[in-house]
């Protein structure tokens, strides 16, 4: 072929060619578009997290370095310094490297076959988890290596109430740093007697809190069955009155009188988790039914102590995670044998629950007003997460247990996944409230479930 | 096809892998002169290319033997709805469309025979290591050859009619995503990778032209649907945990995708010897496309027989405007603009399809000698509008499975293409 020559009047559309190519190499660019972080006006510097175990960053039946990495505080405080107001520094009461594993957490392991959550313990060597304990006893559970840092920004006590936090509820009578473990071990030994956490959350001045308290003052009765140990003065439903008070205390000391701005959760419905529903009444029936065609049912215990009453379970009564090794050894087969109280959250129990969570949260949400700070509908989110799920970039997340990623292997707390999302709901009502815009996180980048 | 195929094909798997993809597919990538000229052709009848954009214009076209290749260059960017991870771009890959038609017939006959092979596109995209969609789509390739063979007879000098028989000769698809189950002790999530070859299938197309008078012509053109199908395609997994293995035990899959079918409209005006003026008017059936559904064979695959995902496609309109100027007898200039509606519906935009309405520029060269040889290139730009969607979006569409945020892509397509008139 000989060699091509364009006349002049190619020259145009040649360098139409050139440009067009040279506009192919380019990516289109997005940025512009994404709202810039900004805090708009509110003040991350020192961000204070109030709360119990699900603010600690408790997960899979224990708080451990990195359940508490993955807390959603410690999510809140890496997005908000994404807006250049926030926390240079947001420090959390880790355990010592060479005891990372805290208080020890259950792990997803085959047994006999088939998968099954194991809590760490001396027969299968903890797991071999580097765990934190003393090898001391406190009423609330194994003691703990002390934290001996500077005071943390994450206050999250696993375990903690609103009852246990103020003192004087209590008449003094049960100084909650001898008592519980994850409280104790950030106090002096001074200190551990006398100093409440309404005090302790006093010490601190937060520029931003948010707080997120009260579960315990229902769920620590409804994930017993129910049954309250006379040797507890917390296992009980809070009483609306006591509550109010030292829920207004809690606020009213985080916000310096409502002078400090943040954000306040509310109660979800416990009986949405999976330690309620992943042992079901119906489940239990038919593996009865399997190995004894004539079997009626599921036996269980309720009523009190005193006057226990054994029937069968009805669909409208619940059964705990922790039942299963019980009902897998014949437990509720016969009225002999019924499954016991403390695993039976029964209908009637259930509805007390609901009653008391409802009359909680409309108080949470009065002294939300009180103080000017927006309420985080937890109840509804997780209820809505244990009905249709929350999908996070693709990926259903539900409050099944295990595959539902969304829970840890405890049945009660989040997975890290769990937090993520609950950290973007946090940030969703910060950014409606005060107008931020601060960059929510991509879910998918913390774990769920680990299967073996 | 065309740039939209191509994306298209990313998206709906074999999607791209039919000729009567896009909306854009009027444009196709067949034909370099069409190319340049907007993706006009349905009333034209300029070369060998006729066969593909309106079967009954063959009868008027010269004979002569043509093949042509592009180089189709995507550039995809994408930020997520809510995270603040920034922009997420494609490890960009270029593709290679090809196109080759033969047609015989007397001179100055009444009829015309002609065959033709044609890669509408041939898709490849992947996405950024660990991007958001990464459960969605990581990475897509699809390859398809169709062939056809063509008829066309004028019953006067002013109408023709034409039919072809078109056939999917080749087809292949390399389709991956992550599943989100990740062992104990691994840093990355499961993976799946499934893979297949297309069934042929047939279908036709049909035409008839117009011709009042040398300064004007008149065509439609009728494209049949295609359900493009892949049976036993391979399902590769890796980084499943042992425990979760029971949920991943299939071994193959079967899927279908459906493809539209296309109704063409088109005018070409002669004002004068040098110039021709092309108008073109698509309807894409993408209605047909309501969902893409898996089914797997040899067990299940995250605990499921089966998979369903919605597309819920509309069908699409296209508006082309194209010229060509005759510079000498030899030398040839020629331009064009479309603007291609979006067939896939807000809420429901998934990674391997970022549709949107796009509006196209193209221009082109002709250079013949000898009253016989001839080189033809083309460069085609397609500039999408930015596409947003939000998780609540996709909550009440029901289209979880894809994720929330901004697309905006723009293609380019350089071409050459050599014929010789018999």
């Amino acid at each position: 072929m000989t060699t091509l020559s364009f006349p002049k009047t190619a020259r145009p559309a040649l360098a139409l060619l050139g440009l067009g190519l040279g506009v192919a190499g380019c990516q289109p660019k997005l940025d512009a578009a994404n709202p810039s972080p900004s805090a708009n006006g509110l003040d991350f510097t020192s961000y204070v997290a109030v709360g119990n175990s699900l603010t600690s960053g408790y997960t899979d039946g224990g708080l451990y370095n990195e359940g508490q990495a993955t807390s959603y505080p410690a999510i809140l405080a890496q997005q908000f310094a994404k807006t250049g107001k926030g926390p240079a520094n947001f420090v959390q009461p880790a355990f010592s490297s060479t005891k990372k594993d805290g208080s020890g957490y259950i792990k997803l392991q085959v047994v006999n076959g088939a998968l099954a959550p194991v809590v760490p313990s001396a027969a299968n060597n903890y797991l071999s988890e580097q765990l934190a304990v003393t090898g001391n006893a406190l009423p609330g559970g194994p003691q703990l290596e002390a934290y001996s840092g500077n005071q943390p920004d994450n206050l999250g006590v696993p375990g903690i109430s609103v009852l246990s936090s103020v003192s004087s509820l209590t008449g003094g009578l049960a100084p909650y740093g001898l008592i519980n473990p994850f409280y104790e071990r950030l106090l002096t030994p001074a200190e551990k007697p006398t100093k409440d956490y309404v005090t302790y959350i006093g010490q601190k001045s937060a520029t931003f809190f948010t707080c997120w308290m009260g579960n315990n003052d229902v769920l620590a009765y409804a994930t017993a069955g129910g049954v309250v140990q006379p040797t507890n003065p917390f296992g009980d439903l809070t009483d609306t009155t006591r509550f109010g008070i030292g829920y207004r205390a809690i606020v009213g000391t985080i916000s310096k009188g409502g002078t400090v701005k943040g954000a306040v959760a509310n109660i979800p419905n416990v009986t949405s988790v999976p330690y309620f529903n992943t042992v079901t009444v119906a489940a239990v029936a038919a593996a009865f039914k399997a190995a004894n065609a004539a079997s009626p049912g599921v036996f269980i215990q309720t009523g009190t102590a005193a006057a226990p009453v054994v029937r069968l379970a009805t669909s409208a009564d619940l059964l705990t995670l922790t039942a299963q090794p019980l009902v897998a050894a014949g437990a509720g087969s016969l009225p002999s044998n019924p499954v016991p109280n403390q695993y039976v959250l029964d209908a009637t129990e259930i509805a007390s629950v609901t009653a008391r969570t409802t009359q909680l949260n409309n108080i949470i949400a009065k002294t939300a007003q009180r103080f000017k700070v927006p309420v985080v509908d937890a109840n509804s989110f997780l209820t809505r997460l244990a009905n249709s799920g929350i999908a996070t970039n693709a990926v259903n997340n539900t409050a099944t247990f295990a595959s539902g990623n969304a829970f840890g292997l405890d049945g009660v707390h989040p997975s890290p996944r769990g937090y993520a999302i609950i950290a973007n709901e946090w940030i969703r009502v910060i950014n409606n409230y005060y107008g931020s815009t601060v960059p929510q996180v991509d879910p998918n980048l913390y774990r769920g479930v680990l299967l073996p | 096809m065309q740039a939209k195929s191509i994306l298209l094909t990313g998206g709906a798997l074999l999607a791209a892998t039919s000729g009567a993809l896009a909306s854009g597919f009027q444009v196709g990538l067949t034909g370099a002169k069409n190319v340049g000229m907007g993706g006009t052709g349905t009333g034209l009848y300029l070369d060998q290319a006729s066969q593909f954009f309106n079967p009954g214009a063959f009868a008027f076209a010269p004979t002569g033997f043509q093949v042509g290749g592009n180089m189709a260059i995507p550039r995809i960017s994408f930020r997520p709805g809510d995270a603040d991870s920034g922009q997420r771009t494609l490890q960009n890959t270029n593709v290679f469309p090809f196109s080759g038609f033969v047609g015989f017939g007397p001179k100055e006959g009444k009829w015309r025979l002609g065959a033709g092979v044609y890669t509408p596109f041939g898709s490849e995209l992947h996405y950024q290591q660990g991007w958001e969609g990464r459960y969605a789509l990581t990475d897509i390739n699809l390859r398809s050859v169709f062939g056809q063979v063509t008829a066309a007879y004028a019953i006067t000098p002013q109408f023709s009619i034409g039919a072809g028989v078109t056939t999917l000769l080749y087809g292949d698809v390399d389709l991956q995503r992550d599943i989100p189950v990740q062992a104990q002790g691994s840093t990355s999530p499961a993976h799946a990778q499934l893979t297949g070859k297309a069934d042929h299938k047939v279908g036709y197309n049909l035409g008839v032209m117009f011709k009042p008078s040398e300064k004007l012509s008149v065509g439609l053109s009728y494209r049949s649907a295609v359900d493009a199908h892949v049976s036993g395609g391979d399902i590769a997994l890796t980084g499943i945990p042992a425990s979760a293995a029971g949920s991943f035990t299939a071994k193959s899959f079967d899927v279908t995708l459906p493809l539209p079918d296309v109704y063409s409209f088109g005018i070409g005006v002669r004002p004068n010897d040098k110039l021709t003026l092309a108008f073109d008017a698509n309807l894409v059936g993408w209605s047909r496309y309501q969902s893409l559904d898996f089914t797997y064979s040899g067990g299940v695959l995250g605990g499921n027989a089966s998979s369903s995902s919605k597309r819920q496609y509309q069908d699409a309109l296209a508006f082309r405007v194209g010229a060509q100027y005759k510079v000498t007898d030899g030398f040839s200039l020629r331009a064009g603009t479309f603007y291609d509606m979006a067939c896939v519906r807000d809420g429901f935009v998934t990674p391997e399809t970022p549709d949107a309405d796009r509006i196209g520029f193209t221009a082109g060269i002709g250079y013949e000698f000898a009253q016989r040889f001839g080189i033809d290139a083309s460069f085609l730009f397609e500039d999408f509008m930015k596409r947003s969607q939000s998780q609540d979006d996709l909550i009440s569409n029901g289209t979880t499975d894809r994720v929330a945020g901004t697309y905006k892509t723009t293609i380019a397509v350089p071409g050459v293409q050599l014929y010789v008139k018999f």
